[in-house]
C-alpha cells in the first residue's frame, strides 16, 4: 500500500535519514515519538507537501515520488486541523468537491453523508469559530473523508481534544480502520499507540529505531527511549554476569537481579515494566528468585490505580490498582516487599 | 480608568499636544474659511474638476497596480529566494526618496526619450501633462504601502491553510483565490486605501510630471503661488473634506467585509 523506500530529508540542522516503512493495506500504523522527532514532517512528505532529498514513495504499486500532491489521494488531517475561518462547515467540508465541479445536488448529498457520519450535520451551516476541539476534529475528518483518500494521514489528533472525547474519536478511527482504510498516525502517546495500532513505528531524531506489532514493540524495546514511549519507568544501570548456572545483573547500588535469558552484554541497562512487579506487605512465603525489602517512598494516584514509589536500594516503581492498594494497607514509609520473575527483565545493551 | 498621577499627567500633557498640533492647522483652515467662499469653491468647475481628476486618477493608480503587486506581496510573505531582501529594499526605496526626485526619475521614464515614452508614442500617447503620467508618478511614490501592507496580511494567514487546501485536491490558483486572498483581504484593503490615499495627497512627483491637468494638490498650490492664502484656502478645505469622505467611505466598505477569525483558529492547538 505504502512504501518509503530509504527516504532521506534535511529540514534546517534537522534530518529525516533513510527511513523504511512498508504498510499493507487496511492496516493501522501508529508512528510513535516525541514532538520534534520528525514524525509531521514524515507525514508532509507522503502527502507531497514537501519532496524528499532522496528516497522513493510508493503508493499502491506506483512510485508517487515526484507526483502532485493533489494526484496521490492521501488525505491528511492536521494537528491542529487547519479549518478555513473563512467558510462554513459546509463550505470546509465541500471543498474539494468544487475541484471536480459537479452539481450542487452531488456536492449536498455527498456532505450531508459524511457529515451524517461524523455526527455534524447540525453544525453544517455554522461558521467555524465557535466550534470545539472536538467539533473541529470532526470537520476536519469529515472535510478529507469526501476525498475518498486511499491512505488517511493524522497528525497527534488526540493532541488537543479532552480526555471525555478521545474514546469517541478512538472509535471512529477504529471504525474507519475496519472497513478497509489504511491509516498513518502520528502521536507521542504510547497508550494511542497500544489502543489503536496493529503495527506501531518508533521514530526518535529522524530514525526509525523500532518497528513491530504493539506488544513486540512494548515488550521488548531495544532501547531507553523506546521504553520510555512505553511508559517504562524502572531502568537500572548494571553489569550482567555469571552464577552458578543462573544469569545475573548487579546494579550500582549493588543489588543483585536474577534473569533469564543468556543472551545479555557484559554491561546495559536493565528495564522492568511496573506491571511486572508484585508488592507484598510482608514478606513473601514461597522462595523467589527477586525478592527484595523496602520502604514506601511515595504514593501517586496514576490512571490505572495507584503507582507506588518503593525504595529497596534502587528506587522502583509500582502500578497497582485501587482495589490490591486497600488490601495492602500501606502508606508513606511502610516496609514493603517486592518480587518479580526473571522472565520481566529486559536487558539492553551499552550506556544507552 | 487612567490614575492621576504625574508621570500620567505628562503623558496626557504631551499626547493632547501633539493631537492639537495636527488639529489645529486644520480647525484654522476651516474657521478661517467662510460659508460664502466655500459654497463659491464648491460650484467653481475647475476645482470640482480637479478633485474628480485626483480621485479617479489615484483609484485607477492603485486598481492597475494592485494587479501585479498582490502577487508580488504574496512572494515576499510566502517564499525563500536568493537577495529578497534587496527586493525589499526596493520596494520601500520610493518612502526615502524626496518626492520631487521621484517625479524627475519619473519623468525621465516617460519622456519620449524615455523607455516608456517611446513605447506610449508608437501607440500615439503621450504621458507627460497625462492622467496616465499622473497615475504613474502617484503610483511610484504610493506603492509600498499597499505592497507592505498585503505582504503583512499573507504572512498572517496560517501557512498550514494552504497546505491543508492543497491535500483536498485544490489548485495553487485555487488555493490563492480560495483561501489566502480571502484571509489576507482586510491587509489588502487597508494597504489598497492607504495606497490611494497617499497617490491622491501626492504633489511633489506629479508636479513635475503634469502641471496640468491639474490635480487638487497642484491645484491649491497654484491658487496660493498666483493668489495668495485666501484664495488657496477653501479649495484645500473642500478637497480635505472630499478626501475625508472618500477615506471613511472605503474604510467602511473594507469593515464591513465579513471579519476573519484566524486568530480563532489558531487558538485551537
Amino acid at each position: 500500500m505504502l512504501k518509503l523506500i530509504n527516504i532521506s530529508k534535511k529540514l534546517g540542522n534537522f534530518a529525516l535519514t533513510d527511513i523504511n516503512i512498508d504498510i499493507h493495506d487496511g492496516e493501522y500504523y501508529v508512528l510513535l515519538g516525541r514532538s520534534g522527532s520528525g514524525k509531521t514532517q514524515l507525514l508532509e512528505l507522503i502527502a507531497g507537501l514537501n519532496d524528499p532529498d532522496s528516497g522513493e514513495i510508493w503508493l499502491n504499486n506506483k512510485n508517487v515520488t515526484k507526483k502532485k500532491i493533489q494526484e496521490r489521494n492521501v488525505g491528511l488531517v492536521f494537528q491542529d486541523y487547519a479549518i478555513f475561518p473563512n467558510m462554513t462547515v459546509f463550505g470546509n467540508i465541500a471543498y474539494s468537491l468544487h475541484s471536480r465541479k459537479p452539481g450542487k445536488k452531488v456536492i449536498n448529498q455527498k456532505v450531508w453523508q459524511v457529515a451524517e457520519e461524523m455526527n455534524i450535520a447540525h453544525l453544517l451551516n455554522r461558521f467555524t469559530h465557535n466550534l470545539s476541539c472536538g467539533e473541529l476534529q470532526r470537520v476536519a475528518l469529515a472535510r478529507t473523508l469526501i476525498t475518498s483518500p486511499r491512505l488517511l494521514l493524522l497528525d497527534e489528533p488526540m493532541a488537543s481534544i479532552d480526555a471525555s472525547l478521545k474514546d469517541d474519536i478512538k472509535r471512529t478511527l477504529r471504525h474507519l480502520n475496519r472497513k478497509g482504510l489504511t491509516i498513518v498516525h502520528v502521536t507521542h502517546d504510547y497508550r494511542e499507540a497500544l489502543s489503536l495500532s496493529s503495527r506501531v513505528g518508533v521514530i526518535h531524531n529522524g530514525h526509525i529505531i523500532q518497528e513491530g506489532s504493539p506488544a513486540a514493540v512494548f515488550r521488548k524495546p531495544v532501547n531507553k527511549f523506546v521504553a520510555r514511549y512505553a511508559g517504562i519507568k524502572n531502568f537500572f544501570r548494571v553489569k550482567f554476569f555469571r552464577e552458578a548456572g543462573r544469569f545475573k545483573a548487579r546494579c550500582d547500588g549493588n543489588l543483585v537481579f536474577t534473569l533469564s535469558e543468556d543472551s545479555y552484554p557484559s554491561e546495559g541497562l536493565l528495564i522492568l515494566r511496573s506491571d511486572g512487579i508484585k508488592l507484598y506487605n510482608s514478606e513473601p512465603l514461597s522462595g523467589f528468585d527477586n525478592c527484595f525489602k523496602g520502604i514506601v517512598k511515595e504514593i501517586i494516584p496514576s490512571e490505572y490505580g495507584m503507582e507506588i514509589m518503593v525504595n529497596a536500594g534502587e528506587i522502583f516503581y509500582i502500578d497497582i490498582s485501587v482495589n490490591d492498594f486497600k488490601i495492602l494497607q500501606i502508606g508513606e514509609s511502610s516496609e514493603v516487599w517486592i518480587t518479580f520473575p526473571p522472565e520481566s527483565g529486559i536487558a539492553l545493551p551499552g550506556s544507552v | 480608568m487612567i490614575k492621576y498621577n504625574p508621570f500620567n499627567w505628562i503623558i496626557l500633557i504631551l499626547s493632547s499636544l501633539v493631537l492639537l498640533f495636527i488639529l489645529a492647522p486644520l480647525a484654522g483652515m476651516l474657521l478661517d474659511t467662510t460659508g460664502k467662499e466655500f459654497f463659491e469653491t464648491v460650484k467653481d468647475r475647475e476645482v470640482q474638476e480637479s478633485i474628480w481628476l485626483t480621485l479617479w486618477v489615484s483609484f485607477a493608480a492603485t486598481f492597475f497596480f494592485a494587479i501585479g503587486s498582490i502577487p508580488l506581496a504574496w512572494l515576499l510573505a510566502r517564499k525563500k529566494f536568493p537577495l529578497k531582501n534587496v527586493v525589499q529594499g526596493i520596494i520601500d526605496l520610493p518612502v526615502v526618496l524626496p518626492h520631487t526626485a521621484a517625479g524627475i526619475a519619473i519623468l525621465g521614464f516617460i519622456s519620449r526619450d524615455g523607455f516608456l515614452g517611446k513605447t506610449a508614442d508608437i501607440l500615439g500617447l503621450t504621458l507627460i501633462n497625462n492622467p496616465a503620467g499622473i497615475a504613474l508618478a502617484m503610483a511610484f511614490v504610493s506603492l509600498p504601502f499597499l505592497i507592505n501592507s498585503a505582504r503583512d496580511g499573507f504572512a498572517a494567514v496560517p501557512e498550514r491553510l494552504e497546505k491543508a487546501a492543497l491535500t483536498l485536491g485544490a489548485s495553487r490558483s485555487r488555493v490563492f483565490f480560495t483561501i489566502s486572498l480571502p484571509l489576507a483581504w482586510r491587509s489588502i484593503m487597508t494597504g489598497f486605501i492607504m495606497m490611494f490615499a497617499r497617490g491622491m495627497s501626492e504633489f511633489g512627483a506629479v508636479v513635475i510630471v503634469a502641471y496640468h491637468p491639474m490635480i487638487a494638490p497642484v491645484l491649491i498650490y497654484e491658487r496660493f503661488s498666483s493668489f495668495g492664502l485666501k484664495y488657496a484656502r477653501p479649495a484645500s478645505v473642500l478637497f480635505i473634506i472630499v478626501a475625508l469622505a472618500v477615506f471613511i467611505l472605503l474604510r467602511l466598505i473594507s469593515i464591513r467585509k465579513k471579519e476573519i477569525h484566524i486568530s480563532s483558529d489558531a487558538e485551537t492547538y
